[in-house]
């Protein structure tokens, strides 16, 4: 009997021990280590000739342009993405609310790039951009409009980069906001066209109120991951042309054998910044987001 | 009856400019393969060409001897589904604790996983690969598999599954006198297959496409994953030859178009699930 | 069959004490109601006995062995849950032969039990159904199948009729009963319904905040209430009460043992009042007759009054109860009966 409760009580530990195993040693772990390597000028083919030198890389980073540069890059990035994408996919979502055939159709359409490769999208758009033989050009010329330089200045670069990550992403977030639209009882609309309610009041004063935890939701996922972009900036530009695309990852990314110490000393900073975003983002949520 | 026709034409104007906007996102795509049939000398053309003359195959046959697919493709299936098992084994018992077991510290360790959650790849590529490097796996796709063994995601997704699965049937199955490994595995596992679906389908998109993870962790071509081997077209096969190049990301596109294709409405509820969730 | 006893029971979730220091026997064979309004633990006491919730501390007894220490599947007991709790996966044969196949039953003879007890409940023709085809009066037979199946020395049932709608719910009553009879096993049955609680028991065990209140056949309890609770949570409307004004005790009357009437008669209590409200329910009338100080639910077979109708209401002497500050009945032969019976008399026209 005894046996038997004590084996009951070790139970839940053997079943998450594979779990907590995995995430102590790819996430706690590395977090930890990375903190170390933060600390040294890190020699790569000798690790003993590695050099403890204190706070020296952080000094470094917040003084060195290229990283502000990155930094603006990313979090101008970050801001449009976020931003553009909230607002037009909000706008297509009411549009598409509507259950139909034809709006289901059309809502599966737009996701297909979501579920694509970041590579593929990158490669096509490359292609589209092409300041020469491009298509995106050649609807410009045919309307009359000068064409665009696209990746290749470093005047239009970052928002060619913008441009892309919005179209892949739009899809997804109508999908959520769709469904989350859906999901709000036809009742309450009833009782507000009973109230003699206009449209826009509905909108502003119901709707957007009942669908803000999925709105925040979307806010705090977006953020986060536009702030580690890096596949559409490697594939489509290299950070270039003239740094005008380079961000945080790809920065962190090409230190990555030159100086690891200095490299793991960004992703700190960029640890630090997701951290800060998702707990302002959870503070937020705790006071101004309507639950039901 | 001025009403009845405004209705009409308001239905056929919203379906014209639905038929735009899907255009937006469907029309790159076309464009894609468009060009994967074009000759070079179609490429060129200005205007473009819109539909080749004659279908040109043999494009895709000099993008997949640029190098070796048949290893790339191997390797991209080999991890994607050793990705999937894993993640299933360490997922289920993990979140089945959570969800349904009471013990001391349960709370901290669940805020591991959430913690897990929130720090991405790009955070911990660098430690990760030295760790790889100090095992002596950087030649093998151990690298691009094991570290993916604990979705915390997955798990966390999970373990709302079985939350909301009432206790009285965890009761009445105890009554019945099955053993917790027969209440997970005969009762609980088969009514979260729904949500095992959606994990599952999220993580074989999320890992077939995966990009930047492979990047970091492999140096040889005999472990590059497919999206690697396809960006490479772009150096092997020279800046300009478009049609090369887009017919090797036809190769990489469409079998997940084909999949999409056939279930869509699988893949976008599970889409909508992880969202609302 | 078995009896069942709890001795010196305490049972505390987290830090809150649900119930202390319990000791309650429940008789082989009986069909026992554990009844009282939500939260009073009547749920808790069906959970620990059968094991999925077990005692903080006391000894729980089935057929005069200790159970503390065996799991819920091993204590011959089987339960109905409130939400059936089926299993959704499984067809209504893989549901009802679970606990059998968990128990080693030979193939041959569980296959034999589960067509006799699909009969019996009526479930035959659909038992390679998916409990999601199933009604939800199927469903609760289901339950009802998966529990009988494993021939129980103890019928544990938890408000089991509580989603059905009234029609089946009343069947289903009558079903209850006449399945005790056949069986003649132990039944213990948590409902907050006071109607099923009188309908379908033997024995009544009325709780409130974790305390046993009263442990009496439905009539008695009817008849007999040892305290205003019981008083006021059997029958409907509840019992009247009223201030006496001596001694801090309170007396009470059923709204069915009061006679209405134009002018005052000669009943031991009796006061005048206006009828504020009317309930014609068809086959009786419930009228709420407003006095000077206080205001009473009448029940009456005829419907002979109109709202705001000048009325006298009457009760006689061997309707009327009493009770103690404290809120015990005050019995017959209690020294002061008569004094309250007097002072009673006095209250006329108040």
């Amino acid at each position: 009997m005894d046996k038997q409760s004590r084996w009951a009580q070790l139970r839940p530990y053997m079943m998450i021990a594979p779990a907590m195993a995995g995430i102590l040693a790819f996430v706690i772990y590395p977090i930890l280590y990375l903190i170390y390597l933060s600390f040294f000028k890190y020699n790569l083919m000798n690790k003993d000739k590695s050099k403890f030198i204190g706070l020296d890389n952080f000094t470094q980073i917040f003084t060195r342009a290229d990283f502000y540069k990155a930094l603006s890059n990313t979090m101008i990035y970050t801001a449009s993405v976020v931003l553009l994408t909230m607002f037009i996919s909000l706008l297509i979502a009411v549009w598409l609310n509507k259950k139909s055939k034809i709006n289901v159709i059309v809502q599966a359409g737009i996701f297909t790039p979501h579920i694509i490769s970041i590579v593929s999208i990158s490669l096509v758009w490359l292609w589209l951009m092409e300041p020469n033989l491009g298509f995106l050009n050649y609807v410009l010329k045919t309307l009359g409009l000068p064409p665009s330089q696209w990746l290749q200045s470093s005047k239009t670069a970052l928002l060619s980069v913008i441009i892309v990550s919005v179209w892949q992403g739009i899809g997804y977030y109508v999908l959520i906001i769709v469904a989350a639209l859906q999901s709000i009882s036809p009742s309450i609309y009833e009782a507000a066209a009973l109230d003699n309610a206009s449209k826009w009041k509905v909108f502003y004063k119901i709707t957007l109120p009942i669908i803000s935890p999925q709105l925040f939701f979307i806010l705090v996922i977006m953020t986060i991951g536009s702030f580690k972009v890096f596949d559409t900036v490697q594939v489509m530009t290299g950070g270039g042309p003239n740094n005008a695309t380079n961000t945080i990852v790809y920065y962190i990314y090409g230190f990555r054998t030159t100086n690891i110490g200095y490299s793991a000393a960004t992703g700190v900073v960029l640890m630090a910044i997701i951290g800060l975003l998702t707990f302002v983002y959870f503070r937020l949520l705790s006071k101004k987001v309507h639950y039901q | 009856m001025k009403t009845f026709e405004f209705k009409y034409v308001r239905f056929a104007v919203g379906l014209v400019l639905k038929a735009a906007m899907l255009m937006v996102f469907i029309f790159p795509f076309l464009w894609m393969i468009s060009t994967s049939l074009q000759t070079f000398r179609e490429t060129l053309s200005f205007p473009p060409t819109w539909i080749p003359a004659v279908p040109q195959w043999r494009n895709f046959i000099e993008a997949m001897s640029a190098g070796p697919f048949l290893t790339y493709a191997k390797n991209s299936v080999i991890v994607t589904t050793s990705i999937i098992v894993i993640q299933m084994l360490v997922m289920i018992p993990a979140a089945y604790a959570f969800a349904k077991y009471k013990f001391i510290g349960k709370n901290v360790l669940f805020g591991m996983i959430l913690l897990a959650f929130m720090i991405p790849g790009q955070v911990t590529f660098i430690p990760v690969y030295m760790m790889m490097a100090d095992w002596g796996l950087i030649k093998t796709l151990m690298p691009q598999i094991i570290p993916f063994m604990s979705n915390a995601f997955g798990i966390f997704l999970l373990r709302q599954y079985f939350m909301q699965i009432p206790e009285e049937i965890v009761e009445a199955a105890r009554l019945d006198n099955a053993s917790e490994f027969k209440i997970m595995w005969n009762i609980m596992i088969p009514m979260a297959k729904p949500a095992l679906a959606t994990v599952a389908l999220f993580s074989f998109v999320s890992h077939w496409n995966d990009y930047f993870w492979p990047l970091i962790m492999t140096d040889s071509a005999s472990i590059r994953p497919l999206t690697l081997g396809i960006a490479m077209l772009r150096e092997t096969e020279g800046i300009s030859n478009w049609h090369i190049i887009m017919a090797g990301n036809v190769v990489l596109v469409v079998p997940i178009l084909i999949v999409y294709l056939f279930c869509s409405k699988q893949i976008v509820k599970a889409f909508v699930y992880s969202g609302i969730k | 069959m078995a009896s069942i006893a709890f001795e010196r029971v305490t049972k505390t979730f987290e830090k809150n004490v649900v119930i202390k220091d319990l000791d309650l026997k429940i008789e082989d064979g009986k069909f026992t109601v554990l009844v009282g309004p939500s939260g009073c633990g009547k749920t808790t006491l069906l959970r620990m006995i059968a094991g999925i919730d077990p005692q903080t501390s006391g000894k729980v007894l089935i057929g005069g062995r200790d159970v503390t220490r065996i799991a819920p599947g091993q204590r011959g007991v089987a339960m109905v849950f409130q939400n059936y709790a089926i299993y959704p996966t499984m067809s209504v044969r893989d549901n009802i032969e679970f606990g059998l196949k968990n128990n080693k039953v030979g193939k041959a003879e569980r296959n034999q039990l589960v067509e006799t007890i699909s009969s019996t409940v009526g479930l035959y023709d659909y038992l390679d159904r998916k409990p999601s085809t199933l009604s939800g009066g199927q469903r609760q037979r289901v339950a009802l199948a998966r529990a009988m199946v494993k021939k129980p020395a103890v019928f544990l049932m938890d408000e089991p009729l509580s989603n059905l709608d009234a029609k089946l719910r009343a069947q289903m009553r009558i079903e209850l009963i006449e399945l005790h009879k056949k069986l003649g096993t132990t039944f213990v049955y948590v409902t907050h319904d006071q109607v099923e609680a009188m309908s379908m028991a033997d024995t009544i065990v009325l709780m409130n905040q974790g305390v046993i209140q009263q442990e009496a056949a439905p009539d008695v309890m009817y008849r007999k209430p040892s305290n205003l609770f019981a008083a006021q949570f059997i029958g409907v409307p509840p019992m009247n009460v009223g201030e006496l004004g001596v001694e801090g005790v309170r007396f009470g009357f059923r709204p069915e043992s009061a006679v209405l009437a134009d002018e005052a008669g000669d009943e031991h209590f009796s006061i005048s009042g206006r009828i504020a409200t009317r309930e014609m329910l068809g086959s009786e009338t419930l009228y709420q007759v407003r006095g000077a100080n206080h205001a009473f639910m009448i029940k009456c077979t005829e419907d002979l009054f109109t709202v705001d109708q000048e009325v006298h209401v009457g009760v006689a002497a061997k309707q009327m109860y009493f009770f103690g500050a404290d809120g015990k009945r005050i019995d017959e032969d209690h020294h002061r009966y008569r004094d309250y019976m007097e002072a009673l008399r006095g209250k006329r026209n108040g």
